[in-house]
């Protein structure tokens, strides 16, 4: 019995394909600028791209165009043409997200998400005439005594 | 049935027209829209009428499928494609001059012909496209409003979004290892050998996570609130009513072909409690009308998530009951709130104001809560009635749940309603539309009650035909035409 270490190249990249998605999904999770939050949506996009590809992935197989000459062994093509409408969807989504991101930086001048978070809260209280936050949805960045007086409800 | 695809393609093809049509002529860039739609609807319901809810299907440029991309209409499919015109031409965005009422009418349409590809596609890579067209054509209506915080708010939307749509592909990515396929029907044929593994539960988990962002799902659900809080009332409107009831009948679609198995029904179940407990909660601590509505939009959803995760032909129309009340009641409150979108305490007075909104709301949060005679109590109950016949502790603890959530509900929907009707300060009345609309859905939710044999006969047809998954497959797969 063969003892050696050989993994399947196969399933390394199955291996990084999933870590593409997890580290995209800390960051995700864990990222508190909204312009590394874009950049780390598209990290896991990538792994999840990847995973399609591998998907349909042969090592023994040429690529699935059909040149005349005796047909050899195909990659599957539907994966591939899957994964050309998918990026082509992540880029569009992501350039959209940068242009909002220049909206949200032109009104409140920051990107970063705690800050944005207080500052729509205020606005959003301030539209809806309510005064003071109470202390359970109140963001605890937010500044200002009004937290600290006035009626619970 | 060839003619399925037009009421896709033809918004599709008028919202990229619409741009140069505006350098043409203002009222044909005005009205080409709406006139679509109607087009649109009309075709629909001539489909509905002429196959008499018998299903059919159109392969898409004649390949048969598996191979090809094959539409599937049912009635319940064919009544979904109705709702999304329906609902978009009610919640038409009020008329803006120049290049920013066309635009968004352009969005408009996009969402319309990706809703109806979505209703009544039976690829899943191809639902998965519409999904995403879909999206980004609510991310720009979200953002309409031009706020600051309405960009922040479409902003964690599309950050959120983007997030279930990569895990969606991760999803379709293990299921077309596992299978080999993304036709919903052969999917369902090698389901019962090739996904009845942890593979198999994985993918569904992905898919679920995927489609459930806009099924406001409990973990993928935090953008609701600002976003409804932010983006203008119709477009909130539209997400909470028909948008997430489409990603919910890709989700029925999964579970009753795909992935009919126990773990999975248990997972729904347990996210559906999820939402519905954290939901009304938070909708009980909200303190403005939008925030509140958001709250209890995913609460609702939560307990149509329980009840899709119950099994068989009574379970899935319990879960259409829930889906069409709340289609139904969900709309018409959020165009209540384009008036009285202020604190809740600053409400008071607003009965007197206009009798005919708070009449309107009063009923709304009767039958949301469940009471009697109006339709939310029958739907409510055949969920509670299958959670009882289910009878396992999971079926008796989240039976429970329900009926304790109930009494929060009723808290926060008496306690506005007592608001309304208390004296006080408020004068603001709504817009003639806004009424129009609430007094359609306040309508049909009568007319429901009254008709309520029929409705429930209805029901269960459109439940039995939809979990009949033998006709699915074999109508798809013969190769109709």
């Amino acid at each position: 019995m063969d003892m050696t270490f050989a993994p399947d190249p196969l399933a390394l990249l199955v291996i990084g394909a999933l870590g593409l998605i997890v580290v995209g999904a800390a960051g995700l999770a864990f990222g508190r600028h909204l312009f590394r939050l874009v950049l780390a949506l598209g990290l896991a996009e990538a792994g999840a791209n990847l995973l399609l590809v591998i998907a349909g992935y042969r090592w023994d197989a040429v690529a699935p165009i059909l040149t005349g000459s005796a047909p050899a062994a195909m990659v599957d093509p539907v994966p591939q043409a899957l994964v050309l409408t998918a990026i082509v969807i992540g880029v569009g989504v992501q350039a959209l997200a940068v242009a909002l991101l220049v909206r949200v930086k032109l009104a409140y001048g920051t990107l970063d998400l705690a800050e944005l978070k207080a500052l729509v809260e205020r606005d959003i209280r301030a539209a809806a005439g309510i005064g003071e936050p109470d202390s359970a949805q109140a963001p605890a960045t937010l500044p200002g005594p009004a937290g600290l007086i006035g009626e619970r409800p | 049935m060839n003619a399925l695809v037009l009421p896709v393609v033809l918004p599709l093809l008028t919202a990229f027209l619409l741009q140069p049509a505006g350098r043409l002529s203002a009222a044909l860039a005005r009205w080409a829209g709406p006139a679509v739609l109607l087009v649109c609807a009309g075709l629909l319901v001539q489909i509905a009428l002429l196959t008499g809810g018998e299903p059919v299907t159109a392969a898409i440029g004649g390949f048969a499928p598996p191979v090809g991309i094959v539409f599937y209409a049912d009635a319940l499919a064919l009544l979904m494609a109705i709702a999304v015109p329906v609902s978009a031409l009610l919640l038409w965005p009020r008329a803006e001059a120049g290049e920013a009422g066309v635009r968004q009418s352009a969005l408009m349409l996009l969402l319309v012909g990706s809703g109806t590809g979505m209703a009544l596609s039976g690829d899943l890579f191809n639902l998965y496209v519409f999904y995403e067209l879909l999206t980004v054509a609510s991310f720009g209506l979200a953002s309409a409003t031009g706020t600051g915080r309405a960009y922040v708010a479409t902003v964690r939307y599309v950050l959120v979004s983007g997030f279930g749509s990569l895990i969606a592909l991760a999803g379709i990515a293990l299921l077309y290892a596992q299978t080999g396929s993304l036709n919903l029907a052969q999917l369902a044929d090698l389901a019962p050998e090739r996904l009845a593994n942890p593979l198999g539960l994985a993918a569904f988990a992905c898919l679920l996570i995927g489609f459930g962002v806009k099924a406001e799902l409990f973990p993928v659900n935090n953008w609701v609130p600002d976003l409804y809080a932010c983006a203008g009332k119709p477009i909130s409107a539209l997400l909470a009513g028909v948008v997430s009831k489409l990603a919910v009948l890709v989700l029925l679609r999964l579970t009753v072909l795909v992935f009919d198995s126990p773990e999975a029904r248990e997972m729904l179940m347990v996210l559906g409690l999820a939402g519905l407990v954290t939901g009304e909660l938070a909708a009980w601590r909200a303190r403005d009308l939008p925030r509140l509505l958001a709250y209890s939009s995913i609460g609702q959803l939560g307990l149509l998530f329980v009840a899709l995760s119950l099994p068989g032909p009574a379970g899935l129309a319990a879960a259409l009951a829930v889906a069409l009340h709340h289609l139904l009641v969900k709309p018409a409150l959020f165009m209540l709130a384009e008036r009285w979108h202020g604190s809740l305490d600053k409400l008071a007075g607003a009965g007197r104001a206009s009798p005919l909104a708070a009449g309107l709301f009063t009923l709304f949060a009767l039958s949301l809560v469940g009471v009697p005679p109006l339709p939310g109590f029958w739907a409510k109950l055949l969920v509670l009635l299958e959670l009882a016949r289910g009878a396992g502790p999971f079926d008796l603890t989240a039976l429970a749940l329900v009926l304790a959530v109930t009494v929060v509900e009723a808290h926060y929907l008496f306690r506005l309603v007592g608001i309304l009707y208390s004296p006080g300060e408020f004068r603001d009345r709504h817009s003639p539309r806004a009424l129009a609309v609430a007094g359609l859905g306040g309508a049909v939710l009568v007319a429901a009650m009254l008709t309520l044999p029929a409705v429930s006969d209805a029901l269960a047809g459109l439940a039995s035909q939809a979990a009949d998954t033998a006709a699915y497959r074999t109508l798809t797969l013969g190769g109709g035409l």
